[in-house]
């Protein structure tokens, strides 16, 4: 046991030796590994990057949250056929509200994008302006992070008050607090009572953007029949969604008296619309990266094997020397795969650094728009990686290890180069 | 006392195929050493020593004939328990030196004692020991191309003497040394004959093989003479320098 210690010790000495006698060819030589390195790693970055944006937009919306809508936020369906939808209005929409029995909390809301408003001589433009609910303030995934919601009696009264978003706040106030501040809205003062947190995300980006303001003010701005509204309804729990969506649509048939035989004309949307969004991106990345690092450890396996046949014949003297002096056939052949697995975790480990570094910088770039990118490489792929490119080292190396092993002693001290 | 015999050779062969050809190396030898003595093969080139030479070092196979190392038959050993008797039994010292030129004069010497898994410690201080004993303590960190011809020989010798062998062989070992240098080589040959070890020397020089106790001329892959050296070239070992 111990015998095998000593003499593997010396193995993987040698092996760095070898390669730091020849630090460029080693290089070049693990480029292959390291590039397929990279590309695992990017690729594993992105897929955790994306599952923390899903996450994300799961909790921003709420996974226990019904949206029925004149619209389909998924995008499927035909746009005429959405198009020619009535809306849905405010008094079918408080019915709706009033006849639910299953949600355990409901509210009604109303859109209106695009919008330009005004603090002093700044504007925002792009902005959601939606007229809601106090109770929206109360869900768990409402988070204010700075002053507070609009009360209901503030909701009642139609109060000039706005709860803004996160992206709107750092357009406006910069680093100064908006709170008590006037933003105009279609001419109109409203006095800052709010920040929400920053809660975009890549399907979800418009979220930074929106103005909350109490439905009767929204009314007083838009009219109470120009839009459509969207009627939030929230489960007991995540396995009642079946049941709430059941009598939602029940109750929207009946309130807008469809016929037995007629499709639906409005929409249920949830969270996980989005889901088909991320399994897409998820296959694209999923067969890109794949492809590509399929590809980099191809042609390192093939390079790094041309070069351990060159390095056998290089050191034909050496493998004879190690032999009249004791070494084993399996010893050469240890040492010469270790030298290939060395190679490849050699270029493994650039690769994982450069990596680490471009994956930083991205981080740090898109901070802003793409919150979602994690600063740094996911710990178990960084091992993925390394333990890939030892298998990369084993597969590339046996054959001209194998080889070295063979080498016939007598024959190989005679060599001269 | 009855001492066995270190080497027993009876009817070895070696052929080699050369395409259609086979050409017959050694064609039966039968030969006795004796530990502590003081050989020299001899034979005009192409006789058959380095063949002999690899048998004897168990680098290679008889082609037939049955050889006795130190009691044990080697003829039918494996690869891996050829290169176990290499290890702990044998000790090369070759005409081109043969040693890694990347590697310093110390970790020459302690490659034996790798394959023989000696820990690093232990290794150190005996590759030290042995390179000391040759005259080269002072030159444990240099590597081979930074050393003369003689001293390079040295340090193989030290390899060879490191394990503390059974048999020292040595193929032409002054082969590629002008006659000064060779000549001590030859001192530290008589040296280590009269510390105990058993020396076998393959040369076709008789300025080198007149150093030997006993001096046996191959021919044609036969043994054609066999005897004492009535009249050794003594040459006074120069003292072990600490
Ligand atoms: N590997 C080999 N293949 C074929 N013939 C060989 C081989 N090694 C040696 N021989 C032949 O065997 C004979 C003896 O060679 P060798 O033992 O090297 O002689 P010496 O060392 O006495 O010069 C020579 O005829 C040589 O050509
Ligand atoms: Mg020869």
């Amino acid at each position: 046991m111990k015998r095998w210690a000593t003499e593997y010790v010396e193995v993987l000495q040698s092996a760095v030796e070898s390669l730091r006698a020849n630090p460029l060819r080693s290089l070049l030589t693990s480029l292959g590994v390291m590039i397929g390195v990279a590309f695992v790693s990017l690729m594993g970055w992105a897929l955790r990057s994306l599952d923390a944006a899903w996450e994300a937009t799961l909790s921003s919306l709420g996974s226990d949250m019904l949206y029925v809508d004149k619209w389909n936020w998924a995008g499927g369906g035909n746009w005429r056929l959405l198009m020619n939808r009535k809306n849905i209005t405010i008094d079918q929409a408080e019915e709706v509200a009033r006849r639910l029995q299953s949600a355990d909390m409901v509210y009604i809301s109303a859109d209106s994008w695009g919008r330009t408003i005004v603090h002093a001589d700044q504007r925002a433009s792009g902005v959601v302006i939606e007229g809601t609910m106090a109770i929206f303030g109360m869900l768990p995934s409402t988070n204010v992070a700075e002053g507070r919601f609009f009360t209901e009696m503030e909701e009642r009264n139609a109060t000039a008050v706005a709860v803004i978003g996160d992206g709107i706040r750092s357009t406006l106030f910069g680093n100064r607090s908006p709170i008590g501040q006037v933003i105009r809205i279609e001419g109109r003062p409203f006095r800052i009572v709010g920040v929400m947190e920053k809660r975009g995300t890549l399907f979800t980006d418009f979220l930074d953007r929106m103005v909350y303001i109490p439905l009767p003010a929204f009314f007083g701005l838009y009219g109470r029949y120009s839009r459509s509204m969207t009627i939030a309804a929230k489960a007991q729990s995540p396995d009642q969604l079946d049941a709430l969506r059941d009598e939602l649509t029940g109750i929207m048939r009946a309130v807008r008296k469809l016929a037995p035989n007629a499709e639906n004309d409005f929409s249920i949307n949830e969270a996980q619309v989005f889901r088909d969004q991320v399994a897409n991106i998820r296959a694209v990345i999923w067969g890109v990266g794949i492809g590509l690092t399929a590809l980099s450890f191809l042609v390192g396996v093939i390079g790094i094997t041309n070069v351990m046949f060159v390095a056998v014949v290089e050191r034909t003297k050496e493998i004879g020397i190690r032999r009249a002096v004791g070494a084993r056939r399996s010893s050469i052949l240890v040492q010469f795969l270790c030298e290939a697995m060395m190679l490849c975790v050699a270029g493994a480990v650039v690769g994982v650094i450069v990596c680490s570094a471009l994956v930083a910088v991205l981080a740090l770039a898109l901070r802003e728009s793409a919150a979602f990118l994690l600063p740094l490489l996911p710990a178990e792929i960084v091992l993925v990686a390394v333990v890939i490119s030892i298998a990369v080292g084993i597969i590339a190396g046996f054959v001209p290890a194998l080889r070295a092993a063979r080498l016939d002693p007598v024959e190989a001290l005679r060599y001269e180069a | 006392m009855t001492t066995q015999p270190l080497i027993v050779l009876e009817g070895i062969t070696k052929h080699y195929r050369m395409g259609d050809e086979i050409v017959q190396a050694l064609r039966g030898i039968d030969l006795q050493i004796n530990p502590n003595e003081y050989v020299a093969i001899m034979g005009p080139s192409g006789s058959g020593k380095s063949t002999l030479m690899n048998i004897l070092g168990c680098l290679d196979w008889p082609t037939s004939g049955r050889y006795v190392l130190d009691g044990v038959d080697v003829s039918q050993l494996d690869d891996a328990a050829l290169a176990a008797i290499r290890n702990r039994k044998i000790g090369f010292v070759f005409q081109t030196f043969n040693l890694l030129p990347r590697a310093t004069a110390l970790k020459n010497v302690e490659l034996p004692l790798i394959y023989a898994g000696v820990p690093p410690q232990q290794r150190r201080q005996r590759a030290i020991a042995a390179l000391e004993s040759v005259g080269l303590g002072d030159r444990l960190r240099h590597k081979p191309p930074e050393l003369s011809g003689g001293q390079r020989q040295r340090v193989a010798i030290a390899r060879a003497l490191v394990t503390e062998p059974s048999l020292i062989l040595a193929d032409e070992p002054t082969g590629n040394l002008d006659s000064k240098t060779g000549e001590e080589i030859m001192q530290l040959f008589e040296r280590i004959w009269r510390e105990g070890n058993t020396v076998l020397l393959v040369t076709h020089e008789d300025d080198i093989a007149r150093h030997a106790r006993r001096i046996i001329r191959i021919r044609d892959g036969r043994v054609e003479s066999d005897h004492i050296n009535p009249t050794p070239h003594v040459v006074e070992p120069i003292e072990q320098q600490q």
